[in-house]
């Protein structure tokens, strides 16, 4: 049975956030409104933990872009978990940042 | 005016120095490509909000705010890279990595063995040496000897002895073959070439049970080639039987190849030149070669253990001694060595370690007992996998560096099987020593507690402790009565918190 973890509402928003599909730390930064002080920390920390996970997206992408390539979080199975025992605690999460309905389902 | 690009790396750059070095050109990989974002955010390509009405509009301030925004961005690096480097680890691994755990010793022992076993096949002596005979009723074969096992590898038995085992064995001997192998020149199409050539009775491969090299002319000499000969003289020709070659001056037909890895017998041919009774019997009365015998009798019966001694008397009263050593037996002999190896390490062991695993108290904590189970398992795997290591690679080296059979690869193996077998059941039992009980972990934080000046009055020696705080480890520097072996001290729930490595609860909110 999973134990319902302990994460701050900053975690949480960012959380929500990458499942909302801002799978960048500059993005989850523009979504929240949080310093990137606190998004990045934050990323490593729920990335440590299992939440998340992060790759590399193809070098080809990125060159058919003209831009870096980018690195981008996604949740992991335990980190949808983990959210959705956190809509109970912070019950106003999924309001302040709405998942797509394609995530949703 | 400072640009803001070189001024924002350059504070990039100062941050990643706080980042760990291991990660560190990852890191500011991540942070530039999501700067190349944020200008590119404030030159109003992303969804970024625009300035609000009271901002002031216009160049100077756009850049003046793309600056400020790309600077307060590269300012979060260094918290970042600071949080990096106090938890350094990245992610917790999974628990079959962790170092020595359980799974990662099986893991690493199975590797080990699949290797030597890999290596085994790879080498052709080992590969040979540990497959069965390809030879038929081969308990009732064997190779008769002059002077004892250690010398079945050299020719030693006179052709006079063979002819008279011919003439008059036939109460102990079904049939006795002959071969001598010898260094022979020969033309093969006008090119000459110098083999080793074993002049052999016609019935050699007949009594091995290859029943092509027994048929065709049988009045005049054949040639068999071995399969090496085959590639290296005729390179892929399938037209080499019937050709005929010189041998010595004199001319001879090639009766066939054998296949390959067929020849188990001592001695190493290029091909066997074979001859009725009249051929060998040119030959000088005492030419020494090699006797194949197929006995009446198995050897292997009345407990004589697969060999037997011939006695012949000489007509001036002098006494020979033969030794009748059966193929089945030679061709066990690296098992053989290996369990007699096994027999001697499991009785040297209690000299070089002490046998009992330490005291593990039950009162208090009742382990459950697939606990217990697993952990008895984990030790019989680890015998089970280090013996067949040491196997493979006793025979990779003896039979690797020198021929199956021979006394060279006798003591090799059995050298290196016995060593083998010692130091690995050793270690396997002092690993076992050093495991948690509960998690099989390795234990770690070695600590020396007392003082040896105080060895009978107070308690003296090491403590290790489990990771995941199942336990404390007590290993007395010196055996008294009231601590004669290493001693197990259960920790009980209320330990937990100080050793999870799990997720950081409710004081820990990110």
């Amino acid at each position: 049975m999973p134990v319902e973890p302990k994460l701050s509402h900053t975690a949480a928003m960012i959380l929500q956030a990458i499942h909302a599909g801002q799978i960048y730390g500059f993005s989850v930064m523009e979504m929240t409104g949080l310093p990137s002080g606190t998004v990045y920390p934050a990323m490593r920390r729920l990335e440590r933990d299992g939440l998340i996970v992060s790759k590399w997206e193809q070098a080809s992408i990125a060159e058919a872009e003209q831009r870096p390539p980018r690195k981008y979080y996604k949740l992991t199975r335990t980190g949808r978990a983990t959210l959705e025992l956190i809509y109970r605690r912070y019950p106003l999460l999924e309001k302040m940042i709405p998942s797509s309905p394609a995530r949703k389902a | 005016m400072v640009n803001a690009l070189p001024v924002s790396r350059v504070l990039l750059l100062c941050a990643s120095f706080l980042a760990p070095q291991e990660v560190r050109a990852e890191w500011l990989a991540e942070w530039e490509a999501e700067l190349w974002h944020v200008r590119r955010a404030g030159n109003g390509h992303a969804g970024r909000k625009q300035p609000s009405s009271r901002e002031p509009e216009g160049k100077p301030y756009a850049a003046v705010r793309r600056r400020r925004l790309a600077i307060a961005f590269c300012l979060g690096a260094f918290p970042d890279a600071l949080w990096l480097r106090r938890n350094g680890r990245r992610q917790a691994p999974h628990f079959i990595f962790y170092a020595g755990s359980a799974p990662r010793c099986g893991l690493g022992l199975v590797i080990v063995a699949a290797a030597s076993m890999l290596l085994c096949c790879c080498l052709p002596g080992a590969r040979k040496s540990l497959l069965p005979l390809p030879y038929r009723d081969a308990a009732s074969l064997a190779i008769i000897s002059s002077g004892g096992y250690s010398a079945s590898q050299l020719p030693g038995v006179r052709l006079s002895d063979y002819q008279s085992w011919r003439t008059n064995g036939g109460s102990v001997f079904q049939e006795v073959a002959f071969y001598r192998p010898a260094a022979a020149s020969v033309r093969i199409a006008d090119r000459p070439e110098t083999l080793t050539i074993a002049r052999a009775s016609q019935n050699l491969f007949a009594l091995l049970n290859l029943p092509s090299a027994g048929s065709g002319d049988l009045h005049t000499s054949r040639l068999m080639l071995s399969y090496q000969a085959w590639q290296r003289l005729f390179p892929g020709g399938s037209d080499v039987t019937g050709r005929v070659v010189e041998i010595a001056g004199q001319p001879v037909s090639i009766a066939g190849v054998l296949p390959q890895n067929f020849w188990r017998l001592p001695g190493r041919m290029d091909g066997w030149m074979l001859e009725r009774e009249q051929g060998l019997d040119a030959l000088p009365p005492n030419s020494k070669g090699f006797v194949l015998a197929r006995l009446r009798i198995s050897p292997l019966a009345g407990g004589s253990d697969g060999w037997r001694s011939i006695i012949v008397t000489r007509s001036g009263g002098e006494i020979d001694r033969f030794t009748c050593l059966s193929l089945a037996r030679q061709s066990r002999q690296p098992f053989s060595i290996f369990l007699f190896t096994l027999f001697l390490a499991c009785v040297a062991l209690p000299a070089t370690t002490p046998l009992p695993l330490g005291d593990y108290p039950e009162h208090g904590v009742r382990l459950p007992r697939s606990i217990r189970a697993r952990r008895w398992i984990f030790l019989a795997a680890k015998f089970a996998l280090v013996a067949p290591t040491v196997f493979f690679c006793s025979a990779d080296l003896a039979y690797g560096v020198s021929a199956p059979g021979s006394p060279a690869s006798f003591y090799i193996q059995f050298a290196s099987s016995f060593i083998g077998l010692l130091f690995a059941f050793r270690w396997t039992l002092r690993d076992q020593r050093k495991r948690c009980p509960v998690c099989l972990r390795l234990l770690s934080n070695p600590a020396r507690v007392g003082q040896a000046s105080r060895n009978f009055l107070a308690w003296n020696g090491t403590e290790l402790i489990c990771a995941k705080g199942h336990g404390l480890l007590h290993i007395p520097e010196l055996t008294t009565s009231w601590c004669g072996a290493q001693r197990w001290l259960y920790l009980d729930a209320s330990w937990r918190g100080l050793f999870s490595d799990g997720y950081v609860p409710a004081g820990g909110a990110i």
